[in-house]
């Protein structure tokens, strides 16, 4: 084989360019599931880029009455077009009302605060996800490709740290991480505030690497990667030109994967009360600030975040089913 | 058609769906429906409602269980409510802090305040038949003050004797106006002299017999031979509940009669819900929110009176206490202790705006960044939540700090933090807060104030026989704290009681477990 007979051997890239994207999306957007929860998801990526804009209040103003009910609640709504179908036209039934979702018992607006919680939630689930896709990508690769005893080695430190959940995983490191002192503005102070993003990229790194170990181990052996090594190109030419373009869709799934679970375990962490700190307006801790007592006297203030969170998930996950299949669908 | 047929027509298409209906939970699809509609009451409830007609039983649940039933160790609320019943205190104290004879039935002072002479009732007796003697008592007092939490309490007592006739003499090294509030103290509940297994075995002479006890529950008797009366109930249960939530859950469902301990905002849901009777007693316990006087900033008296004009204790009481307990005035002496309580002096504010000025004046024109240590308990960072966004409006800048009560007290921490929030329990007399936490070289001094006007007025009224003069000294002490303070004290607790309505003679004390349950009755 010449040298240019063997760069003629490609591998079957994972298809880029403004066509394929719009073929991909159309592919996602297709069944009537995938595109609802990718709407979803659009939606509360626009509360969390222009949350602050849209909240009518600021998440700790305190001047409204406390424990005022939901200025909007669609059932009492309901009932008063039930009893009186002319109200049907009146615009008074489609005004929002001073607090949509009600006040919490210290008087602040439950509609400003879960919009604006949108924005922690996607950044703390997003850049955690990212980190991990970005850091399991690298691990995973090299695991995959090195083999030997490099690939043991890593492949059961993630054995070890997958046998324990993410959740406990989470839980142990964020209560070292928050008894311990930082000087304000160091670094460690970064790290600190930043724990939950961290954690986040901690636990799901073996995840992320451990699927693009299993890709890479079966790409490794194609004869494109082959020719690659016989012409003679480099270590990381090899691992990112040549090997890592046929992981992206297993890697795309997978990080939308990963992305609902952090969601779900970001508002877990902060109803446990480890993640964010009062008076943030962070969904799970607003879950865990009005449960008890509080619940029977404002239980909306309970319920909107609650419902946004379980509404987020559901629609990342059908969002990640969608991907999932249209990614199939193109390749 | 006629008349006839038509009704009996009628008739059919009124009985059909109902047979349809029928089949249907024949089929077992709408078995439960059926009888949710049919009846009253769910099998369970109906059992429910025969267990608690089941008259001469008081079940009492608590969110916890107890750990310690040594009287020299116990501390709970739960452990205390169990000794209570099994046995007696010499004295006890009522809703308004004042003494109220039990084992003790009169007491003589000497004219020096150093000796104390207590008159015992006649014909009590131990529940293994034995009668109470005076070196019981003895006994009892000799145990407290060599050994636990109750030396240092009783560390003014030099003697204890049996007296002539049934009287006990205490002979006090100092004066100490206090000394009858000590003795209320609920680790002193009278015990056999040289009981064995004391924590295991109970042997009282309360007005319950201890049954049984396993680890949900314990079952008590009435003691038909107390001297004060036999019980109102043949049987007071204890059932100890994983939390509060569950408690309040059981006394729903109808399987408790009475839960005598629960936050602001479960008492504000349960009264809204009319089924109970409700009870509640302003206590002297609180929230003490504490700037450290010793360093900066807490060390210039400004900054101390700004983060008071920055405090809204109106606001917090409604939207925190929901207008149960009192409002506080930032000193310990409330109004549980109405004997000492003073309103003379005027709080100041809430004015953020002269807060501001006057951290400005102090040289922090731009305001402070703090941060505020709070145990992770919902009320407290509820509170820290509230007073942030109070005193932001003067430019104060908080972050909050929540922390489990584990952690937030372990190695002293919350001695050394410049701000923290510490919630502190209901306590009998005023002086017991003044020792604990604000005299200069107190343990728990917290606010590390020290102040000499401070500490002679705590000194005075600690040993001063004239009620006058210690009156006096603690309106100065009230006057000075609004002043020139480290604390700020937005509110006093109160102490809630949940009862059926079938109950009564129950009186919630401040203490939720000093509350009496022989005088109660169910109907």
């Amino acid at each position: 084989m010449t040298h240019s007979a063997l760069s003629r051997v490609r591998p079957a890239r994972f298809s880029r360019g403004a066509g394929s994207i719009g073929r991909f999306l159309i592919a996602l957007l297709r069944s009537p599931q995938s595109a609802a929860g990718t709407v979803i998801v659009l939606f509360f990526l626009a509360l969390a880029l222009f949350g602050a804009q849209i909240a009518p209040y600021r998440a700790n103003d305190q001047s409204n009455p406390p424990r005022h009910p939901p200025t909007a609640a669609p059932l009492e709504r309901l009932r008063r077009v039930w009893d009186d179908p002319g109200r049907l036209f009146e615009t008074e039934t489609y005004r929002p009302g001073p607090y949509p979702f009600g006040t919490d018992t210290l008087g602040r607006d439950v509609f400003s605060r879960v919009i604006l919680g949108t924005s922690s939630i996607f950044r703390v689930a997003g850049f955690g996800t990212l980190i991990a896709v970005v850091i399991g990508t690298f691990l995973g690769l090299f695991a995959g490709y090195q083999g030997g005893l490099v690939d043991e080695i890593i492949t059961r430190v993630f054995d070890a740290l997958l046998a324990m959940p993410a959740l406990l995983l989470a839980l142990v490191i964020l209560g070292i991480i928050r008894n311990v002192e930082t000087e304000p503005g160091s670094f460690q102070a970064a790290l600190a505030d930043n724990a939950v993003l961290l954690v986040i990229a901690l636990v799901y790194v073996p995840i992320v690497a451990r699927v693009v170990r299993s890709s890479t181990l079966e790409v490794k052996t194609r004869a494109f990667v082959q020719a690659a090594q016989i012409r003679g190109e480099s270590w990381g030419y090899i691992l990112f030109r040549e090997i890592f373009p046929s992981v992206i869709p297993a890697l795309v799934v997978e990080a939308s994967l990963r992305f609902s679970y952090a969601i779900f375990l970001v508002a877990s962490l902060g109803f446990l009360g480890v993640a964010a700190r009062p008076p943030s307006p962070d969904w799970g801790l607003m879950v865990n600030e009005n449960r008890g007592g509080y619940y029977q006297l404002a239980p909306w203030a309970l319920e909107y975040p609650a419902a946004a969170i379980a509404l987020l998930v559901i629609g990342v996950n059908l969002m990640s089913d969608g991907i999932r299949r249209a990614v199939q669908r193109s390749e | 058609m006629t008349q006839a047929q038509k009704t009996r027509t009628d008739e059919r298409s009124a009985r059909l769906p109902r047979r349809s209906f029928l089949k249907l939970s024949a089929a077992g699809l709408a078995a439960s429906v059926l009888g949710a509609a049919g009846f009253d009451l769910t099998p369970q409830q109906a059992a429910a409602v025969l267990a608690r007609r089941q008259a001469g039983t008081l079940r009492v649940a608590w969110g916890g269980a107890p750990v310690a039933l040594d009287p020299l160790n116990a501390s709970a609320d739960t452990e205390i409510a169990f000794l209570n019943a099994i046995y007696d205190y010499l004295l006890d104290t009522d809703a308004r802090s004042e003494l109220v004879p039990r084992l003790a039935t009169a007491w003589d002072i000497s004219d020096d305040g150093l000796t104390y002479t207590l008159t015992i009732a006649d014909g009590v007796t131990f529940h293994d038949g034995s009668e109470l003697t005076m070196d019981d008592i003895v006994w009892t007092f000799e145990r407290l003050r060599s050994d636990g939490p109750t030396a240092d309490l009783y560390a003014d007592i030099e003697r204890v004797e049996p007296g002539e006739g049934r009287t006990v003499v205490f002979t006090l090294s100092r004066p100490n106006p206090d000394f009858l509030y000590n003795l209320t103290d609920n680790h002193a509940v009278i015990l056999k002299a040289n009981a064995p297994n004391i924590g295991q075995e109970f042997n009282g002479t309360g007005p319950f017999k201890l049954q049984e006890y396993i680890p949900d529950r314990a079952t008590l008797s009435a003691n038909r031979e107390y001297f004060a009366g036999a019980p109102g109930v043949e049987t007071l249960e204890f059932f100890y509940f994983d939390s509060v939530e569950s408690a309040v859950n059981a006394l729903r469902g109808g399987q408790v009669d009475a839960v005598l301990r629960m936050d602001n905002a479960t008492f504000l849901a349960l009264g809204g819900e009319g089924a109970f009777a409700t009870q509640q007693a302003t206590t002297s316990g609180h929230d003490l929110v504490r700037l450290r006087a010793d360093r900066e900033p807490g060390n210039d008296e400004r900054v101390r009176r700004a983060f008071r004009l920055a405090t809204d204790r109106q606001a917090i009481f409604d939207r925190l206490q929901f207008g149960f307990g009192a409002i506080g005035r930032d000193s310990p002496i409330g109004p549980f202790f109405a004997r000492y309580y003073s309103e003379e002096t005027p709080l100041p504010g809430p004015d953020p705006e002269a807060a501001r000025q006057l951290l400005a004046e102090a040289g922090y024109p731009d305001g402070l960044d703090m941060t505020l240590y709070v145990p992770n308990l919902s009320d407290r960072v509820a509170l820290a939540q509230t007073l942030a966004a109070q005193w932001e409006a003067a430019g104060i800048r908080i972050t909050i700090e929540p922390q489990e009560e584990a952690v937030y007290y372990a190695d002293n921490g919350w001695l050394e933090v410049d701000l923290a929030i510490t919630p502190w329990g209901h306590r009998p007399v005023a002086q017991q807060f003044l020792d604990l936490y604000l005299r200069s070289d107190a343990a728990w001094n917290e606010s590390h104030f020290s102040d000499e006007e401070v500490d002679r007025l705590i000194a005075l009224a600690g040993t001063t026989l004239d009620e006058d003069e210690r009156t006096q000294a603690y309106h100065e002490i009230q006057r000075i704290m609004i002043e020139r303070g480290p604390i700020i004290i937005p509110y006093f607790f109160a102490q809630f009681g949940v009862m059926g309505d079938y109950v009564s003679g129950v009186d919630v004390h401040p203490f939720a477990g000093r509350t009496r349950f022989h005088t109660a009755t169910v109907s």
